[in-house]
């Protein structure tokens, strides 16, 4: 593990760093838990947990750098330890596809769609919403990070601590699941695919 | 488009468009960058088209998607769980 200086806090101070530094990200925390587990009562557990383990280790947090992305990774890492373990769920996107995908020389395929921005403004919330609840968690992961909570490729990179040209490729992947979903959604309401 | 394609990575491969979409649309791309893909979108109309969406989808998606509330007794709850541990 990196050695990373420690801070020395008071308690005072402490507190002071989890009121202006944690306490502002707690919406996003939550939705992220609520995202990742789809249910409200494991969403609290996973941001309690996160806050709690962020309070316990606060002094390896350097005040100024980024807490936000800190706690995303406390909270992505609780999530695989305690819920995914116990749902006994493993991760279905098979990585080895990505790759190739994302490789794949047949651009136009990758990127032409049926879907239609037309189609789109007329969708209210919950068919966006229920789009990305479908995908599958890592899927929705690469989403929530970048389109939700503005991530950048290298932050998302140490948050799931996968190289940023996965983060690259699985975003593309999710990105393209997404408007598959969208396009039933478009089809169900009337539009016609040209 | 006879210019250098500034997407060319080191080892010498020359980026997909789908790259080029998302490297503009997630705002990994610099200057120089942008500037070649507005050019590249005149002459590729499948980028163009994409484009368009993919940032309709990527505003959707942040509208519908955020501004969900922790519920209030979990600050609370926190933080009683917080004095007892310090």
């Amino acid at each position: 593990m990196e050695e990373t200086p420690r801070a020395k806090y008071t308690e005072k101070e402490k507190v002071e760093v989890f009121n202006n530094e944690f306490l502002p990200h707690i919406n996003s925390m939550y939705n992220f838990g609520h995202r990742l587990t789809l249910d409200e009562d494991d969403a609290k557990d996973l941001v309690q947990d996160t806050y709690l383990k962020a309070f316990r280790f606060i002094e390896s947090f350097q005040k100024g750098t980024n807490a936000k992305a800190w706690l995303f990774r406390i909270l992505k890492n609780s999530f695989i330890n305690d819920y995914r373990k116990k749902s006994k769920e493993p991760s279905k996107v098979d990585y080895q596809e990505v790759e190739s995908y994302y490789n794949s020389d047949d651009v136009h395929h990758q990127i032409t769609t049926d879907l239609r921005v037309e189609s789109l403004q007329d969708m209210i919330g919950d068919e966006i919403s229920n789009a990305l609840n479908s995908l599958d968690v890592d899927f929705r992961t690469v989403i929530i990070l970048c389109d939700l909570e503005g991530f950048k490729y290298d932050e998302m990179a140490k948050i799931l601590d996968i190289p940023i040209g996965t983060v690259r490729s699985r975003l593309h992947r999710a990105r393209n699941l997404l408007k598959d979903k969208l396009s039933v959604y478009a089809e169900k309401m009337g539009y016609k695919n040209p | 488009m006879n210019r250098p394609n500034p997407f060319t990575g080191s080892s010498g491969k020359k980026s997909t468009c789908l790259e080029m979409l998302h490297a503009i649309l997630d705002g990994d791309a610099s200057e120089e960058q942008q500037e070649y893909f507005r050019e590249h979108m005149d002459e590729c109309m499948p980028c163009y088209k994409s484009h368009e969406l993919d940032i309709q989808i990527k505003q959707l998606i942040k509208s519908k998607c955020c501004g969900t509330h922790v519920p209030l007794d979990l600050v609370e709850k926190i933080r009683r769980q917080m004095n007892s541990i310090t």
